[in-house]
């Protein structure tokens, strides 16, 4: 694990409870734990599906309908909006899906380095012979430009409108009108050659001249030909649809959708069974079709070994274009930005929101944020430094100031050794907690625990100064719980108390790690990890709390105290002691 | 030690001696700027030494040129305390360089209009050209070899500036842009050169 010692994981069980009734409350879950107790397994932090359950506490949320802690795997994810993370404009969904998910303002990304490029104006030196300024885009961080593609720029803003325009080397851009024309004269010049061809013979040497003399077509070119001849033939198959205005895309999801409400009729599958003919597949260039020529394969061959690798893109820079098989840095084009898009939380069961953050792009608020923060227990381990002799308490943290620090990752086995367990609890209402774990953790070292008390309350999460200014401050004697004459600790009382928190100690005796290796009779019977101390703590909470607190908002439960339900929680955490050292 | 020709003298002060130091009268050195050491530093035509910024001659001698910037808490050569007793190289920066805030430059030679960025360090005996850019962190391995033009960035990764290199009015403009800067600091820097001389 990642995280550095100790840390708590908590368990979301959203997978295991297949049931998703919105009514289901928590003593349900515990009702029905209770029942199938027998079968049911300690949680086994070991297991391969565990990784898939357990997150911080910081990453869950908390849906207050149905009680329960929601990870990301129990929530839904809705777009709220899409923005450029570069200029911090919002882009309509419209746009998005017309556009594409990319800034067509003047956001570019280095396509060698991926840092943002800035718009540069190149030093014009005969300006007031009435030459226009030149702008570039240029990286810098590593100092890419676009005058290494030849490209320069008339404006320096509206750049992603210009560079569509302008082709590496300043050549223009067709647009897919003048594309359309064009595909037409030269189908119309190829169809009076093949007229001519049979009396005269001369002509189609004419014909092999010009296609010799042109340059091949580009990936744009060959989309717009494809496209153009698909159309064609969908048109040519099916009789115009009465109900299309004019012009209607086949691909848009519109038209799609229309289609699949025409077929699921009844009359639908008599025309189901009706083969659509077979199209035709693209014939010439003009179709769309590309014939492979191994002649540019040498050519690039050639390339490399005048230019040297340097003068080839890595995997990284080829994905990063939006044509990803260009071969040579000459052809990279400047990335536009990618759109990101802000996102509310559903909970997955009752779809309530359980976060939205403000519309608004410049804001990082939230209007909504149900953490699992404010409504679970924070459960927490440290290691408890030897009892005996024991030392000046200091009110708070009295353990952390120790002189040398605790060694997480030497855990000594055989050895029994004390940790406390902490919990802090951000609820208005007093808990009662009940932890409970199995005698051996789960895994192939198998740790002995006992929890000394596993039975306690914790105080409300009321105000700071409550606590200050009531009369009876209640000093609990700190180390009560250490046996006078033994020097152990003695079960069954709580270790320290605070306002809205409780500590109990609990007693680990590590497993051993060299056993195992002697009766599994092999070297290898240990995996990554097994040494870890990782132990499984089954938590449940009881408290009484105002029925519907949550539409009130939590702040002001505490005024009335006229309806008051019982509420129980229950779930599983995983704490991280430590490592267990081996010899 | 036996390879050096001339072995310099252990000497008790830091402050070098007044004819180790050549400096051209238009040098700019701001206050808290620190040369040491007991092998010859020259200093050429309008360069700038920004406050705390260090040049260290203990293990040998350091030619910084005409023009250049040293930002503040900069390194340039190798004092007698980095390098053991092994014999240093001498350090040899061209015109215009550019060694930027916590940059180090330990031996070896920079060739002109080199820009070392933030905490980039160019090893002992490297030879860097001219128009390099050694990006900011990157740090450049002893005796490395770096052409003209070269970027060196994204750890470790290095490509050829071609914008620079096509286009020497480009090149041009940059020197323009230093040279404005180099005024600018004239200004802005109160000249402490005096202490120096």
């Amino acid at each position: 694990m990642a995280q550095s010692f100790p840390y708590t994981y908590y368990a979301c069980d959203c997978f295991d409870s297949n049931t998703t009734t919105s009514t289901k409350r928590a003593s349900q879950v515990v009702a029905a734990a209770a029942a199938t107790e027998d079968e049911e397994q300690t949680f086994d932090p070991q297991n391969p599906r565990s990784n898939y359950a357990l997150y911080p506490l910081e990453h869950l949320l908390y849906c207050e309908d149905c009680q329960q802690i929601r990870c990301p795997r129990c929530v839904l994810e809705e777009t709220l909006n899409w923005y450029c993370p570069s200029c911090l404009f919002e882009v309509p969904s419209s746009v998005v899906k017309s556009d594409g998910n990319r800034c067509t303002r003047n956001c570019f990304n280095c396509p060698i380095c991926i840092s943002p490029l800035v718009v540069n104006l190149l030093e014009n030196a005969d300006a007031d012979q009435g030459t226009p300024d030149r702008h570039i885009l240029i990286c810098p961080y590593c100092h890419w430009s676009t005058l290494e593609t030849g490209v320069e720029f008339e404006k320096h803003t509206g750049v992603y409108a210009q560079l569509a325009r302008i082709a590496n080397g300043g050549k223009h851009i067709p647009t897919s009108k003048e594309r359309d024309k064009e595909r037409e004269r030269r189908k119309e010049l190829e169809a009076r050659q093949r007229d001519s061809k049979n009396p005269l013979s001369p002509s189609s040497e004419t014909a092999a001249v010009e296609t010799e003399a042109r340059e091949p077509p580009s990936r744009d070119d060959l989309f717009s030909n494809l496209a153009a001849f698909y159309k064609s033939q969908l048109e040519a198959q099916t009789p115009a649809n009465p109900f299309s205005p004019g012009e209607m895309n086949f691909s848009s999801p519109s038209a799609y959708s229309r289609i699949m409400n025409l077929y699921s009729t009844n009359t639908a599958k008599k025309q189901k069974r009706v083969k659509p003919t077979p199209m035709r597949e693209a014939a010439s260039e003009l179709e769309g079709l590309v014939i492979y020529d191994p002649a540019s394969d040498s050519a690039a061959i050639e390339r490399i070994k005048r230019d040297g690798w340097n003068s080839t893109l890595s995997p990284t820079q080829k994905l990063a274009q939006t044509n990803p098989h260009l071969q040579f840095a000459d052809e990279l084009r400047p990335i536009p930005t990618l759109l990101c898009t802000k996102r509310s939380k559903r909970c997955r069961s009752c779809r309530h929101i359980l976060s939205k953050p403000e519309s608004k792009i410049t804001s990082t608020r939230y209007k909504i944020k149900l953490l699992a923060l404010n409504h679970i227990p924070r459960l927490s381990i440290r290691a408890l430094p030897p009892t005996n002799p024991p030392i000046p308490s200091i009110p708070g943290g009295s353990t952390a100031s120790q002189p040398q620090p605790f060694n997480y990752n030497t855990l000594r086995s055989g050895i029994p050794t004390h940790f406390l367990l902490h919990l802090s609890n951000p609820l208005f209402d007093p808990i009662r907690v009940t932890l409970a774990t199995s005698s051996t953790t789960p895994g192939k070292v198998q740790s002995r625990v006992t929890i000394l008390c596993p039975q306690f309350d914790v105080g409300a999460n009321t105000d700071v100064w409550d606590d200050a200014l009531s009369s009876s401050p209640a000093p609990m004697a700190r180390r009560s719980t250490i046996n006078a004459e033994t020097g152990q600790i003695e079960a069954g009382k709580i270790w320290d108390k605070g306002r809205n928190w409780t500590s109990v100690a609990i007693e680990v005796v590590p497993g051993f790690l060299a056993d195992l290796k002697n009766v599994s009779g092999e070297e290898d019977g240990l995996d990554e990890d097994d040494d870890l101390l990782e132990i499984p703590i089954f938590v449940r909470l009881e408290f009484e709390a105002d029925v519907h607190a949550e539409e009130r908002g939590l702040s002001d439960s505490r005024g009335s105290k006229a309806e008051r339900e019982s509420r129980e929680q229950a779930f599983w955490t995983v704490v991280g002691a430590g490592r267990i050292a081996g010899r | 030690m036996s390879t050096r020709p001339n072995p310099p003298q252990k000497r008790t002060s830091l402050l070098p001696k007044p004819k180790l130091l050549t400096l051209d009268p238009t040098v700019l050195i701001a206050q808290h700027a620190h040369l040491s050491g007991n092998n010859p530093i020259t200093i050429g035509a309008r360069t700038v030494l920004h406050p705390h910024c260090r040049i260290l001659s203990g293990n040998a001698a350091v030619v910084v040129g005409a023009g250049c910037v040293i930002f503040e808490r900069a390194r340039v050569g190798m004092g007698v305390g980095g390098m053991g007793d092994k014999q240093g190289t001498d350090t040899v920066l061209g015109k215009n360089v550019v060694v930027e805030t916590n940059g180090v430059v330990e031996g070896g030679e920079v060739g002109d209009g080199t820009v070392v960025g933030v905490g980039g360090v160019v090893g002992r005996g490297c030879v860097v050209g001219r128009y390099c850019t050694i990006a900011a962190s990157e740090i450049l391995p002893p005796y490395t070899r770096i052409p003209d033009f070269t970027v060196v960035y994204g750890g470790g990764q290095q490509r050829v500036d071609r914008t620079l290199e096509m286009r020497p009015e480009l090149v041009e403009s940059k020197m323009g842009l230093h040279e404005k800067q180099l005024d600018m600091f004239q200004r802005l820097v109160p000249n402490q050169v005096a202490k120096w001389m």
